[in-house]
C-alpha cells in the first residue's frame, strides 16, 4: 500500500515535471524530450512483443514507416485534410499491415520470427525506395506545410510552434503507453506471458495462441505507427533511412535491452540512456555506431537484464550486506 | 548459336556463380545454425572483412593466390575468438535466442564500424589476376574466366564439405552433435569443441566467399548488407540448418537475381523478397526445415 502512494506520487511529481518543462527548457533540450518521447513509445510498443510475448521483431521499423509514409502521403495528396485524420489513417494503416501480415508471422517461433519480420522490413524498405511516384523513392516526402491538429470550431493547434509540439506528442505518447500498460494487465494480457513461458500449456488449457499473439502483434504494430506518424510531424520529412532501415528498427530493441527485458517501463530508461550516450558520442567521437555497437555487447554480455537488472542485483546485494551488519551487531550485543 | 539462346546460357551462369558464392556464405551460416542454434548476424560482416582483408594482403603481397589463402584463414581465426569469448559466455546467461540474435548484432555493427575507419568509405576495386583474367571461347559463347573458376572453386569446397560430413568419422560426430548434444556430451566428445570447430568453419567459407567475391563485386562498407540480407534469405527460405536446403535456395535465389535484373530490372529486388514470402506462407520452417528451434 505505501509502495503504491510513493508510486503514485512520483508519478505525479512526473507529470507534473513534464507540465512545466517548456518554461525552463531552450528549444533544443524541448526538441530532445520530444524526440524521446517518441522513442519511448516506439520502444514500448516493441517491448509488448519482446517482453510480454518473448517475439523479438527485427522488423518493427516496417510499421514504424508505414504509419509515417501513410500519413505523410495522406497530407501531400489529399488537400484540405487536418492532421487528426491523417494521424488515425497512419496508425490504422500500421495496423492493418500488421494484420496483413499476421497469418504468416504467428506460425513462426523464435528465429524464423525474427527473421521473417526483418525480411518484411526489408521488403517494405525496397520497395518504399522503388515506389518513386509515390513515396518520393530516396529523396522521400518533405511536408512543407504542416496541416493543423484541429477540430473545426473546437480547437486547433499549430504543430509547428515547439512548445505546442512537445505538449502534443507529451499527451498521445503518455495516453497511449497507458493504454499499452492497461492492457498488459487485462486477460488477455495475461495470457501473453503465458505464451511467452510456455506455449504449448497456454494452448492445453485452452486458450488460442496464434490468435493471441496476433492480437498483440496488430496492437503492437498500431502504436509503432502512431510513433512513426509522430516522428513524422515533428521532423518534418519522411526518408526511407529515417523511418524504414534496418537501423530504425534496432534501436527500440537496444533500448529495450538496456532498459531492461521484461520491465514495462525499461525501454522508456533505455531510451533515455540511448539519448545520454548519442549526445555524449557525437561530442567527443565521429564513429557513434562504434560506440554502440560496444556498448550493446558490454550489456549483452555483462548485464541481460540492462539497468533494472542492475538495479535489482543491487538491491538484493544491499539487503544482503544490511542483514549481516544487523547479525553482525546482535552478535556483539549477547 | 543463336543470340538468345547463348544470351540465356551468360545469364545463366551468371546466376551459377552468385548463387555458389551466395552458398558459400549461406552453407555456414545454416551450418552454425543447425548445431549450435545461433543465427549469426555477423557472419556477413566476417565475408566483408574477409573482402576488405583481401584487399590488404594484395596490397602487401601482391598475389591474389597468398590472400585466398591467407584471408579466410585469418577470418576463421576471428570466428573462432568470437565464438570462444563472446557466443559462449552469452550461451550461459539462458536468455536464448534473443541474447544471442542482439549479440552478433552488436558485433556486426563494431566490424562494419571499424572497416569503415580502417579503410575508408569509399568502395575499392581489386583486379582479376592475371592468370584469371579474360574470356573462355566455347560454342560461340564467350564468358570471363573468373566467373567459371568461383564456380569450380566453390563445388570444389561444396564437394569437400559433403565428403567430410557424410564419409568420415568426424562429420558423423558433427551432425550427430547437431541432433543431440547432450547425447553426444555423454559419450565422452567434447562438444563445445566440436561447436567452437564448426563456427571456424563456417567463419572460413565466409572468408573464401568473401575473398572470391571481392573481384566481381566491388568491396565497400555496404557488402555485408547487400550479400547478408540475401544469405540469410537462402538460410530461412531453405530450412534453417539444412545444407541441403541452403544449396537448393542459393541456386534458385541467383538465378531469380539474374533473369531479374535481365528482364524486370526494376523489379529484381522485390522479386527476392516475394520469393520468400510466397514460400514461406505455404511451408513456415522453410523448404527442408524441421520445424521449430
Amino acid at each position: 500500500m505505501a509502495g503504491n502512494i510513493k508510486k503514485l506520487v512520483l508519478g505525479f511529481i512526473l507529470l507534473g515535471a513534464i507540465g512545466i518543462a517548456p518554461r525552463f527548457l531552450g528549444i533544443i533540450s524541448l526538441n530532445m524530450a520530444v524526440e524521446l518521447a517518441i522513442g519511448a513509445l516506439f520502444a514500448v510498443s516493441l517491448n509488448l512483443l519482446l517482453s510480454y510475448t518473448g517475439l523479438l521483431s527485427f522488423g518493427h521499423a516496417l510499421f514504424f514507416g508505414m504509419g509515417a509514409y501513410v500519413m505523410g502521403i495522406s497530407i501531400t495528396y489529399m488537400d484540405g485534410i487536418t492532421l487528426i485524420p491523417a494521424i488515425l489513417m497512419g496508425s490504422l494503416a500500421a495496423g492493418l499491415t500488421a494484420l496483413i501480415f499476421t497469418p504468416l508471422l504467428v506460425r513462426v517461433t523464435g528465429t524464423a520470427f525474427s527473421m521473417l519480420t526483418m525480411a518484411f522490413g526489408q521488403l517494405m524498405y525496397v520497395l518504399c525506395i522503388k515506389m518513386r511516384g509515390i513515396t518520393g523513392g530516396e529523396d522521400g516526402l518533405t511536408l512543407f506545410d504542416m496541416p493543423l491538429l484541429s477540430v473545426p470550431g473546437v480547437f486547433s493547434l499549430d504543430m509547428t510552434d515547439p512548445a505546442t509540439l512537445y505538449y502534443t506528442v507529451m499527451g498521445v505518447v503518455l495516453i497511449s503507453i497507458g493504454c499499452m500498460w492497461y492492457f498488459t494487465k487485462t486477460p488477455l494480457g495475461g495470457v501473453q506471458a503465458g505464451i511467452r513461458d510456455n506455449a504449448q500449456r497456454v494452448e492445453y488449457l485452452g486458450f488460442h495462441v496464434s490468435a493471441s499473439k496476433a492480437v498483440i502483434f496488430i496492437i503492437s504494430g498500431t502504436f509503432a505507427g502512431l510513433a512513426g506518424c509522430l516522428a513524422a510531424i515533428f521532423q518534418q520529412v519522411i526518408s526511407v533511412d529515417g523511418f524504414l532501415r534496418i537501423n530504425v528498427s534496432f534501436m527500440p530493441i537496444m533500448a529495450i535491452m538496456i532498459g531492461g527485458l521484461g520491465h514495462f517501463l525499461g525501454p522508456v530508461i533505455g531510451t533515455i540512456f540511448l539519448m545520454f550516450l548519442n549526445q555524449m558520442a557525437m561530442r567527443y567521437t565521429d564513429k557513434v555506431e562504434l560506440v554502440f555497437g560496444i556498448v550493446f555487447i558490454m550489456v549483452v554480455m555483462y548485464a541481460p537484464y540492462g539497468i533494472h537488472g542492475l538495479w535489482v542485483k543491487a538491491r538484493i546485494y544491499w539487503g544482503i550486506f544490511r542483514h549481516r551488519k544487523g547479525a553482525l551487531g546482535k552478535e556483539e550485543r549477547t | 548459336m543463336n543470340p538468345a539462346t547463348a544470351m540465356y546460357i551468360i545469364q545463366a551462369l551468371h546466376g551459377l556463380a552468385y548463387g555458389m558464392l551466395l552458398f558459400l556464405v549461406a552453407s555456414g551460416l545454416t551450418l552454425i545454425f543447425g548445431m549450435v542454434g545461433i543465427l549469426n548476424m555477423a557472419h556477413a560482416s566476417l565475408f566483408m572483412l574477409s573482402a576488405y582483408l583481401c584487399y590488404q594482403v594484395l596490397a602487401f603481397t601482391n598475389s591474389f593466390w597468398m590472400s585466398l589463402f591467407l584471408a579466410p584463414l585469418i577470418t576463421a581465426c576471428l570466428g573462432l575468438l568470437l565464438e570462444r569469448f563472446f557466443l559462449r559466455k552469452v550461451q550461459a546467461h539462458g536468455l536464448g535466442h534473443i541474447a544471442e540474435l542482439l549479440l552478433t548484432m552488436g558485433i556486426s555493427m563494431v566490424i562494419a564500424e571499424s572497416v569503415k575507419s580502417i579503410w575508408g568509405t569509399e568502395s575499392l576495386v581489386i583486379s582479376i589476376p592475371p592468370s584469371l583474367d579474360g574470356l573462355a571461347s566455347f560454342a560461340g559463347i564467350h564468358y570471363p574466366i573468373y566467373r567459371l573458376f568461383i564456380i569450380g572453386l566453390s563445388f570444389c569446397i561444396l564437394a569437400l564439405l559433403v565428403t567430410v560430413l557424410y564419409k568420415t568419422k568426424l562429420g558423423k560426430i558433427i551432425r550427430a552433435t547437431a541432433s543431440d548434444p547432450g547425447m553426444v556430451s555423454i559419450l565422452g566428445i567434447n562438444t563445445p569443441k566440436v561447436f567452437a570447430g564448426v563456427f571456424a568453419l563456417g567463419a572460413w567459407m565466409a572468408g573464401v566467399a568473401g575473398v572470391a567475391a571481392a573481384p566481381m563485386l566491388t568491396v565497400f562498407p555496404g557488402l555485408a548488407d547487400q550479400v547478408g540480407m540475401d544469405a540469410f534469405v537462402v538460410v530461412v527460405v531453405g530450412g534453417l540448418g539444412s545444407l541441403l536446403g541452403a544449396f537448393v535456395v542459393s541456386l534458385t535465389l541467383g538465378e531469380l537475381n539474374s533473369f531479374g535484373v535481365q528482364f524486370i530490372p526494376k523489379l529484381a529486388p522485390v522479386l527476392v523478397f516475394g520469393f520468400m514470402a510466397i514460400v514461406l506462407s505455404l511451408k513456415p520452417n522453410g523448404f527442408f526445415g524441421e520445424g521449430d528451434h
